[in-house]
């Protein structure tokens, strides 16, 4: 191919494009409006991802000290507790802080903390934990592990909430990866088949260029362009309108995520080679020979 | 293999079965470079089956077709779009692009071979000038009549300057006053050094020319009037019912008179 050839090309996609646009048009919405549906499942499973990393940013274990344990052990302990597999920080919460703790949490009723004679808290070391490391076997086995050293009263971190959030968790995962693979294959499905009517609808064409000698690469360009174009074209549509969607979300639940620019632009490249490969893949059976 | 520098298109041998089902039986043809035949048979015949081989849209069963430098048998995909940038093909419905202009559309033919633009302007405009359309370059082919349309046709089949035309019932849809000016339009073009093959079942339309004509029946070639290589072919058909038939077209073709074939 030579650079005639070349600008050739080039001007037969652009008269192509601009001379179809109500075709186009259609074609576009239709993409669009299902990449739409691909896109608020995105939205969800971005924003339920989130509350659940949250969730697991939030968890704590508290490694309560027996009462007089001594400054040099607790400091062992904290050493030790530091050397442990997936954790990540080790906090000291004195008895005293973890009293005024409670009393702000009781706020109006905090008469009832006034009432104590002494403190009943023990000294407790806060420990965070890794995020892959929450996982209900490992954090049962550390707090066996660690509730049987000298100098430890007990260690608490919320087990009965951590098997629920995980079981949660676990459903969630499983029914939004069966949703999106169905989704994300319709969607596929659509935009290949969208784009596979706009070359049938030109198959004249393809015929009459194969006549006059045009090369494979000459007829299938122009195409793959067109196909491309519709596929990114119709992803900014549908970001367009999610990005709407969004904004009437956030007005009911103000911690609401949108997509990142990178996850945008990977998501309107994809649409744009899924196009692309709509165009090729109808095309195969006009270029055989 | 290696064909007769003086001709343009040669079969050799060529068989072509769909299924089960013969649609072309060993035909030999040869077209000499300049010549003028006429591929006359019923609808059915092969004729547009034989055509396609020699744009090689679709390979012989067996046999070959040599075009120019291009041996069916060795062709290699790629190579094909240089071998239809060397012939001229029309056909019966045009096959015009219905969103470009004429001038486009002739262009078209020029621009996949990778002619420059100030080259396809002024060779389009001579093309059109010639077949006498310039006037209309900016209109789109549904403005134009089916005469109208099939010169453009041609003048897109002729641009590159082929050195063989093939058509294929090119005056099929046309009336009786345009399917002359067609036909001269194919003479003039001829004329210019061209070789031309054009496929009709139309025998009364063209007998009256003293152009060669190869009658092509049930998928063999029953006669051949100027055969340049068939030779042997004719002897093969000798005694045959085929060749009573030969014969029979033969006197028609004599009387030059007659009613339609079909």
């Amino acid at each position: 191919m030579n650079l005639n050839s070349f600008r050739y090309v080039i001007d037969e996609s652009m008269t192509m494009i601009s001379r179809r646009k109500a075709g186009n048009a259609i074609s576009i919405v239709i993409m669009g409006l299902s990449l739409l549906i691909l896109g608020v499942f995105l939205l969800v499973t971005l924003n339920v991802q989130a509350v659940i990393d949250r969730a697991s940013e939030e968890m704590r274990v508290y490694v309560y000290l027996k009462d007089g344990t001594p400054a040099a052990a607790s400091r062992d302990i904290q050493l030790k507790l530091l050397a442990l597999k997936g954790v990540e920080e080790v906090v000291f919460v004195s008895r005293d802080e973890a009293l005024s703790t409670f009393r702000q949490t009781l706020g109006d009723n905090k008469d009832m903390v006034d009432a104590l004679e002494s403190n009943p808290l023990p000294d407790a070391y806060r420990l965070k934990i890794k995020t892959e490391y929450i996982r209900s076997e490992y954090m049962e086995k550390l707090a066996g592990d660690v509730g049987k050293w000298p100098g430890i009263e007990e260690v608490r971190y919320g087990e009965q909430w951590l098997a629920r959030g995980e079981r949660l968790v676990k459903g969630f995962y499983i029914t939004d990866l069966a949703i999106g693979l169905i989704i994300f294959f319709s969607v596929i499905f659509v935009i290949v088949n969208t784009v596979r009517l706009t070359v049938l609808s030109r198959q004249k064409t393809i015929e009459v260029a194969k006549l006059v000698g045009a090369t494979n690469a000459y007829i299938r360009i122009p195409f793959l362009v067109e196909g491309a174009l519709q596929g990114a074209v119709a992803a900014l549509l549908a970001v367009g309108l999610l990005a709407v969607i969004h904004l009437f979300a956030k007005r009911y639940l103000p911690g609401v995520l949108f997509m990142q620019g990178e996850a945008v632009a990977g998501f309107v490249l994809f649409c744009a080679l899924l196009g692309a490969l709509g165009s090729y893949g109808a095309m195969r059976r006009f270029l055989k020979v | 293999m290696e064909q007769d520098q003086r001709i343009i298109v040669g079969v050799y041998h060529l068989s072509k079965t769909f299924g089960r089902h013969f649609s072309l039986h060993d035909i030999n043809l040869q077209v000499a470079n300049g010549e003028f035949v006429f591929l006359v048979g019923p609808s059915g015949a092969g004729k547009s089956t034989l055509l396609r081989m020699v744009y090689m849209d679709d390979s012989p069963s067996s046999g070959q077709v040599v075009v120019g430098p291009y041996v069916s048998t060795r062709i290699k995909r790629n190579t094909i779009p240089e071998l239809r940038r060397k012939i001229g093909i029309v056909f019966q419905d045009f096959r015009l692009l219905d969103d470009k202009t004429v001038f486009e559309n002739v262009a078209l033919a020029l621009k996949v071979a990778g002619v420059g633009l100030t080259d396809i302007k002024h060779q389009v405009t001579d093309i059109l000038m010639r077949v006498g359309l310039y006037h209309k370059r900016y209109d789109f082919p549904h403005e134009l009549s089916g005469g109208e349309q099939q010169r453009v046709a041609i003048a897109r089949a002729v641009a590159n300057r082929p050195s063989v035309l093939l058509a294929d019932e090119p005056t099929g849809n046309l009336d009786p006053v345009v399917t002359k000016s067609i036909l001269e339009l194919l003479f003039k073009i001829n004329a210019g050094g061209t070789a031309v093959l054009m496929a009709t079942h139309d025998l009364d339309l063209v007998k009256s020319f003293g152009q060669r004509i190869i009658y092509l029946e049930g998928g063999r070639v029953v006669k051949d009037k100027d055969m340049i290589f068939v030779g042997d072919l004719r002897e093969k058909l000798a005694g045959s019912p085929v060749s009573e038939k030969a014969d029979r077209l033969e006197d028609h073709d004599i009387t030059g008179e007659g009613g339609r074939r079909r």
